[in-house]
């Protein structure tokens, strides 16, 4: 039994690490500019396709990774440059992000195909922990995961520019009046998002593999994350992140792989019903 | 009555300088033979198709083209969807008033194009693997007639080649007695476990654990450990839909576990795999759907194919359904010149064409890229003189076919890792 617990302590807390990942900086991107995102899974998916490419090209990996979470912050500046005409209304937002998406994924295709790619990992070697094997790159994951998410926080709450961009998500022409450059503040959002999201990408490539079809699956992973932990809370999406990792594991373990998804989702839509802000929103 | 003469006298002459007016048209309307490729043409299989049949349609032109007509190629995208495959296959047979369509791909998207095919009367080259297909066929042949599985055998033939496999490794020393699968959550598995488990239990070898997984499934880690637990054997993937194959082989090289990774797992047929994988799909073994591997050519047109195939495109084909396309263009050709040299009237007429298709049967196989010939009902046939999934292994970068011997160009090796 404790051979069990200790599988599903260890494999949740590595998925919901990356994922956390992921849904915080498409909760940002929301809590701040009103803006669903739905090119977020594109930047996922990106940086690991752009890392690979230069690591096959004989790019040192290093340079590679950071040329890869390079392109994942332009592309929040495209996010940026394209929704910023039509932000007010909320279903172009919608159309013009998932069309870029889209776009994104279709241009993968093309030149990749639909299978996988996969970058080696940067930390060889397995641990084992009382039978149960665990790959040193799932543990460094977790650890890069982890601190990226505390350090995310911190800045939020603690530094001056955390404090104009929780002035902003609060109200942003509050913030415009008081002398923050709100643009600013977007765009800084989205950069730090969708860099956010491209890291996750090339932790995810290191341990599983990513196909053009893995951007959408980022999406809905992200949205169902943030929906669970309320929409625009970076702590409620950082904790669905981990109860998401969970359900997830758990569900392999006691119940097979194949009724994995459908559970998380079950738990969503159950915890929505119960309580339709999500674990942490707050009724506007 | 001397009307009724006259009116009589008028229809039939009208109706043979009608007939005679359409055939010579006919004649001089041919000016060059129409080859369409059907398939998604977004995903390595239809691009592979495309470009396959258009090597092909080159080579053939450079010789002279079909009975002296130049091929022109003309291409339509299934996305993978039904309805979209549909239209398309009807827009090339109606509007591009091709000869013959090549390609496919995808079961049920199949079968909606055979329905589309039967009635614009189209020879269909096909690619895919349902049984229900060569079904089709046999039940109604007039309808269906036309449809000739080119590109791989029929999947109930997996568990046939999947039994081999695990027979190949207890001769080869490994006793591979209790067996993990890992399969899709999807249909086109079942009837392949179905057939598997009377053949391993005739062997005396045990399903330890059956395991169904659902489209993108990437945690393989939490399996293989279960797998290990349940002192297996090896891991036995069933894996085309999943799409994560890959991931798989990754974090079983991760792990290390003590068993074998071998199976069907579609991803692994791919040339480009361990580049992919980074290296980590060493030691693999998978069956090589389509009969033909780009290091493991088991015919010298096979061998000339992909070399040709590199030289044109810069890259060895992305995917096994490359061979069958560019087979099914000789084979169209072979099929219009033995009608021709019959002295058929018209030797480009599909109903005159099946007959001659259906002549490549197990005594007269067509020597392409694989040996080519069909059973009754215009499936592939099986065997080790015809295509077969052949029993491979990714060894350093390479593929290899390891079993049967008489087309294995290297042997069965066990990871270093492995004690048993």
């Amino acid at each position: 039994m404790i051979d069990v617990l200790l599988k599903i302590i260890v494999f949740g807390a590595v998925v919901g690490g990356i994922w956390g990942l992921v849904a915080s900086g498409f909760s940002l991107i929301f809590g701040v500019s009103r803006i669903l995102n739905f090119a977020h899974g594109a930047a996922f998916v990106c940086s690991a396709y752009v890392a690979f490419m230069l690591i096959s090209s004989g790019v040192n990996v290093y340079a590679s990774i950071l040329a890869g979470l390079a392109v994942s912050g332009l592309l929040g500046i495209l996010v940026y440059s394209l929704t910023r005409p039509v932000r007010k209304n909320e279903v172009m937002v919608i159309i013009v992000t998932l069309a870029l998406a889209l776009l994104i994924q279709q241009i993968l295709l093309v030149n990749f195909g639909d299978r996988g790619i996969s970058i080696i990992p940067l930390v060889k070697g397995v641990v084992e922990l009382n039978n149960l094997k665990v790959t040193n790159m799932r543990v460094t994951s977790f650890i890069l995961a982890v601190v990226s998410l505390v350090s995310l926080d911190l800045v939020i709450s603690k530094t001056s520019i955390g404090k104009r961009i929780l002035a902003t998500s609060q109200d942003s022409e509050a913030a415009m009046l008081i002398g923050i450059d709100v643009e600013r503040i977007f765009i800084l959002v989205m950069v730090l998002s969708s860099i956010l999201a491209g890291f996750a990408g090339i932790l995810y490539a290191q341990i599983f593999a990513i196909s053009p079809e893995t951007s959408l699956r980022a999406l809905i992973y992200a949205f169902a994350i943030v929906i669970l932990g309320g929409l625009g809370s970076l702590r409620g999406s950082i904790v669905s992140s981990f109860i998401v990792g969970y359900i997830l594991v758990v569900t392999i373990t006691f119940l097979g792989a194949r009724w994995s998804e459908f559970v998380m989702l079950l738990a969503i839509v159950t915890i929505l019903v119960v309580k339709p802000t999500g674990l942490f929103g707050v009724e506007e | 009555m001397r009307y009724a003469k006259a009116v009589l006298t008028a229809v039939i002459l009208l109706a043979t300088i009608t007939s005679l007016c359409v055939q010579s048209g006919q004649k001089a309307e041919r000016e060059k033979v129409v080859v369409g490729v059907i398939g998604p043409m977004s995903l390595p299989e239809g691009m592979a198709e495309e470009k396959a049949v258009k090597l092909a349609a080159e080579e053939i032109n450079a010789q002279g083209g079909i009975l002296g007509y130049p091929i022109e190629v003309v291409v339509g995208d299934t996305k993978l969807d039904s309805n979209t495959a549909s239209t398309e296959f009807r827009r090339l047979a109606t509007i591009e008033n091709a000869d013959v369509i090549i390609g496919g791909f995808s079961s049920g998207v199949m079968l909606t194009m055979m329905e589309t095919m039967a009635e614009t009367k189209t020879l269909f080259l096909a690619d895919a693997s349902s049984p229900a297909h060569a079904k089709k066929v046999a039940e109604n042949y007039e309808r269906y007639k036309y449809w000739f599985r080119v590109t791989q055998n029929n999947g109930s033939t997996f568990a046939l080649d999947l039994a081999d496999m695990v027979k190949f490794l207890k001769v080869s020393g490994y006793d591979a007695s209790k067996v993990y699968i890992i399969r899709d959550e999807h249909v086109w598995t079942d009837p392949v476990v179905e057939a598997l488990k009377p053949l391993l239990e005739a062997e005396g070898v045990e399903i330890v654990k059956d395991v169904r997984v659902p489209r993108g499934y990437s945690e393989y880690e939490q399996l293989i450990q279960d797998a290990e637990s349940m002192d297996a054997d090896l891991i036995m993937p069933i894996l085309a839909i999943a799409g994560t194959g890959d991931i798989l082989a990754k974090q079983w090289a991760t792990l290390k576990p003590n068993l074998l990774l071998a199976g069907h797992d579609l991803a692994a047929i791919d040339a480009e795999f361990y580049n992919k994988t980074n290296g980590m799909a060493n030691y693999e073994i998978f069956i090589a759907d389509g009969g033909a591997l780009v290091t493991a050519p088991p015919t010298e047109k096979c061998k000339e194919f992909v070399e040709a195939y590199k030289k044109k495109y810069g890259h060895y084909p992305e995917s096994h359904q490359a061979y069958g396309a560019y087979d099914a263009v000789y084979l169209y050709k072979m099929a219009v010149e033995m009608a021709a040299k019959a002295g058929e009237k018209d030797p480009f007429d599909p109903d005159v064409l099946v007959k001659y298709l259906e002549k490549f049967d197990a005594s007269n196989p067509a020597e392409l890229t694989r040996p080519i010939a069909f059973y009754k009902n215009h499936d592939l046939m099986w065997g080790d003189k015809y295509v077969r999934n052949w029993i491979s292994q990714w060894q350093d970068g390479k593929q290899y076919i390891i079993y049967p011997d008489s087309v294995a160009n290297g042997e069965f090796k066990l990871p270093p890792w492995i004690e048993k």
